[in-house]
């Protein structure tokens, strides 16, 4: 909630003053939230599957020809030509609404150590600058009329309502997709934070 | 069927199917486009043809590889169009031949995880001086494919160091950045560095192409300042080793200064050690010493006690009270030069524990005896005693300076003579040691004056002065003590008693007299019990024990017992006061000097062997002869 308070009030500083400096700030502030979320799921993922047995792990890649994650229903560019052509709003709400998706099915994912339960409140946090930099932007108010309606993804539930059949499986794949999901929201949010830069090498 | 059988001819002939193909690795060098890798098994003989299969995830439909020849040998290359990022792709490649086919095991690829990048490019390294030193500035370029402009891929960059001749290489992680300093060179080396980059999420690339780069040579500067260094404190060290060498000597009295070793005036350390012991001892001898003439008494003088009697009658009353305690006082003095020690030390220690008395004892003394203790009085003295002091009979126990105030403590003890004799004793010994350690201690034979006593230069040792002679007349003793010329008159006037009283005045402390001077007074002199030798006293008669007064005759004339000593230190002096019923015998004994004369007989040595035993120094006095009566 700090980095929340920290990111209010350098928007309301930035909307003042010098929007794309501050924007570039949040931007750096952002990106640098979702890179460490996604080491953590790798790691989880990674813990993980070395705790698997071969038998196990063959299993598994069976399962995940099937794959299927919650976030699938978000249509987001797959590729960098298609990431490219989109919108920096585009981006940023894209990613908005991965983060929120794994707002509630983080709370299960399983794993030995804290980072786990951390990972909830750090998407929390995550979701609340994603807001502020869309509404920062010029055509961030069009996007998001009704800000509430976002709210409830269609299928928020769905890890919930399978949770009860607690398998090997299930964790398999929850680990699997949020790592997914967190590079895809590093990826939109650094290429939308280098489109906003002036300068040659925005990765620096 | 002809397949069939072409088939089973050629499984007939030996040939099978091919064998099962296995995907080695898939990678993509810019997260764009990525290519598989597999290995083909046997290929069974035949001609074998390899086909990779492909699918998507959430989509049953199968592809195959659109590229078969970009990458090479048995590898399928996926361009842009056909790469999509976070999906999974299921590969599977199949080989055939006429026999059959093989399937391969599937393999699950997420292109964002199977990205490695191409090595840094435009590699450039240059050398640059900080302050005149030499460092190393590494730059590149990230691989052309990789667009890390658009932030698609995120690079970080690592580069390695090494000298030519090492096989170690230096790593170091440059992050994000485009550049690298290295610091810390060898001064014309010669140094090899390559650079690498990695995907946040990837695997790193190859190291790039080598680049060569030498240092030069800084060195020069760097030695001529240790030689310069070196010379400088090689300078240094000259001139500080010169220096202590011109100072040794100096510095080494300095820091080991020399023991002074015994000194003895006129002591031959070389005659010593060819050991002939008569020259040794002839060189100490000095030639003019005693010194016989001398004309200032002072100087000869260190000590000596002068009373004052202005009334005599006023003195025999008041001396018996205060003066107990016989405090010999005796003011420190300063030790002679050439003595190891006060010559009133042995005095100070017994005269100290007296000194309440001594105040008492001047008071009683003061119209009478008074204690002259300083210079001042001395004067008074020395008009009065001229004839005394002329003779040199100055041992008077000290005055001024405070050697012996000892006449007044000497016979102070009259009424508690019996008390402490032993302390009167160690007293009149001491008051002698002091007279004999004091060259003033010397006779003057010049002197007339000199009574049928005797020698004319018989020292008056004031402190040798019986006290038992005088107890019976405590004033009368006072004023001996205190003066050196002793009036025989007062005594005689009081004498009555005293020779009632002398016999039970035995004491060892005894008073010899020495002679009578012209005022009619006698000189008494002390006498060591021992062997009563006064340094000092070239005429001293020896042995003479006159501590009993017998009598006072009509003449006023003191007469005297003497009393057989127990040494052969009678000498044959016969006072002409007494008649002498005691034993005398003529002493001439052990003196080195061997000038016996019926008077006086000058035992020097054993005096001063005396004089060594008790004051354990040997003092030239000792060793002086008396002259002859």
């Amino acid at each position: 909630c700090l980095s929340a308070v920290l990111l209010l009030s350098l928007l309301s500083l930035g909307v003042s003053s010098q929007p794309i400096t501050d924007g570039q700030r949040l931007f750096s502030i952002a990106v640098s939230r979702v890179q460490h979320l996604h080491l953590l799921a790798q790691r989880l993922f990674s813990d993980f599957e070395s705790s698997l047995q071969t038998e196990e792990q063959r299993q598994l890649n069976k399962i995940f020809l099937q794959d299927f994650c919650n976030s699938d229903y978000i249509i987001s560019p797959i590729d960098k030509h298609e990431t490219q052509r989109s919108s920096v709003l585009k981006l940023l709400s894209i990613s908005y609404r991965l983060v929120e998706s794994w707002e509630f099915p983080s709370r299960s994912l399983s794993g030995g150590s804290a980072p786990r339960n951390q990972i909830s409140p750090k998407l929390s946090e995550l979701k609340t600058g994603i807001l502020l930099l869309i509404k920062a932007s010029e055509d961030g108010a069009e996007l998001f009329p009704d800000s509430s309606a976002l709210q409830l993804p269609p299928y928020g539930n769905y890890y919930q309502s399978l949770s009860a059949d607690e398998s090997l499986r299930r964790t398999y794949e929850l680990l699997a997709c949020f790592k997914k999901d967190m590079h895809k929201v590093e990826t939109y949010l650094t290429v939308a934070k280098c489109r906003l830069s002036p300068e040659a090498n925005c990765t620096l | 069927m002809t397949q069939e059988t072409g088939a089973t001819a050629a499984q007939l002939k030996g040939y099978s199917p091919p064998g099962k193909p296995t995907l080695t690795r898939c990678r993509s060098p810019e997260k764009e486009t990525f290519t598989c890798w597999w290995e083909p098994g046997s290929d069974g003989g035949l001609p074998t043809t390899h086909a990779l299969y492909y699918r998507k995830e959430s989509s049953e439909r199968v592809y195959e590889c659109p590229d078969y020849h970009t990458a090479g040998e048995n590898s399928c290359f996926f361009n842009k169009n056909d790469t999509s990022i976070w999906v999974n792709y299921n590969i599977t490649v199949v080989a055939t031949n006429t026999l059959g086919s093989a399937f391969s095991d599937p393999v699950d690829v997420d292109v964002v995880y199977i990205v490695k990048p191409n090595p840094p490019e435009k590699q450039t390294v240059t050398i640059m001086e900080d302050k005149g030193w030499p460092f190393l500035r590494v730059s590149w370029e990230p691989p052309q494919k990789a667009d890390t402009r658009s932030g698609w891929i995120t690079l970080i960059y690592e580069l390695r160091v090494k000298l030519e001749e090492e096989n170690e290489w230096e790593m170091h992680l440059a992050g994000h950045q485009k550049t690298f300093n290295i610091f810390s060179l060898r001064s014309g080396g010669k140094y090899l560095v390559e650079v690498r980059c990695k995907p946040d999420h990837g695997f790193w690339s190859e190291w790039s192409s080598t680049s060569y780069i030498k240092v030069p040579d800084y060195f020069h500067r760097e030695k001529s300042v240790w030689i310069l260094l070196t010379i400088f404190s090689a300078f240094i060290f000259l001139i500080l080793t010169w220096l202590l060498h011109m100072n040794s000597r100096s510095l080494k009295n300095c820091i080991l200064p020399p023991v002074p070793g015994p000194k003895i005036k006129g002591f031959d350390n070389q005659l010593l050690k060819n050991g002939k012991s008569d020259e040794i001892f002839s060189a100490l001898m000095v030639s003019n010493f005693p010194p016989t003439t001398s004309s200032n008494y002072e100087d000869l003088l260190v000590e000596y006690l002068e009373v004052y009697v202005p009334v005599e009658q006023e003195l025999m009353q008041e001396e018996s009270k205060d003066l107990h305690g016989g405090c010999l006082k005796c003011e420190r003095s300063t030790s002679d030069s050439d003595s190891g020690r006060g010559s009133c030390d042995s005095h100070t220690l017994l005269m100290d524990k007296c000194g309440e008395t001594k105040e008492e004892g001047r008071h009683t003394d003061r119209a009478s005896s008074r204690m002259l203790t300083e210079a001042q009085r001395h004067q008074k003295g020395w008009e009065k005693d001229t004839l005394t002091y002329a003779h040199g009979d100055m041992v008077s126990p000290d005055m001024s300076n405070g050697r012996v105030k000892t006449w007044p403590s000497v016979f102070s003890p009259l009424p508690q003579y019996s008390s402490n004799p032993l302390d009167k004793q160690s007293s009149l010994e001491m008051a002698k040691q002091h007279c004999l350690s004091t060259s003033s201690c010397l006779t003057q034979p010049g002197h007339s004056t000199k009574e049928a006593l005797g020698p004319s230069n018989w020292d008056f040792c004031l402190g040798n002065k019986q006290p038992h002679l005088l107890h019976p007349q405590t004033q009368v003793g006072r004023q001996l003590q205190a003066h050196s010329e002793v009036n025989i008159s007062n005594i005689g006037r009081k004498q009555a008693p005293a020779g009632l009283q002398s016999p039970a005045l035995r004491s060892t402390e005894y008073v010899e007299v020495q002679r009578v001077n012209e005022e009619d007074l006698v000189l008494l002199q002390p006498v060591v019990s021992g062997c009563g030798r006064i340094e000092g006293y070239p005429q001293m008669p020896k042995g003479k024990d006159y501590s009993k007064v017998k009598g006072v005759d009509s003449d006023n004339m003191l007469l005297l017992q003497r009393e057989v000593m127990e040494e052969d230190w009678c000498p044959g002096v016969d006072q002409e006061i007494n008649g002498g019923t005691g034993n005398c015998y003529t002493s001439s004994t052990v003196n080195t000097t061997q000038k016996p004369t019926a008077c006086i007989h000058t035992a020097m040595p054993v005096q001063g062997d005396m004089a060594l035993a008790m004051n354990g120094y040997v003092d030239t006095a000792t060793m002086c002869t008396l002259p002859t009566c």
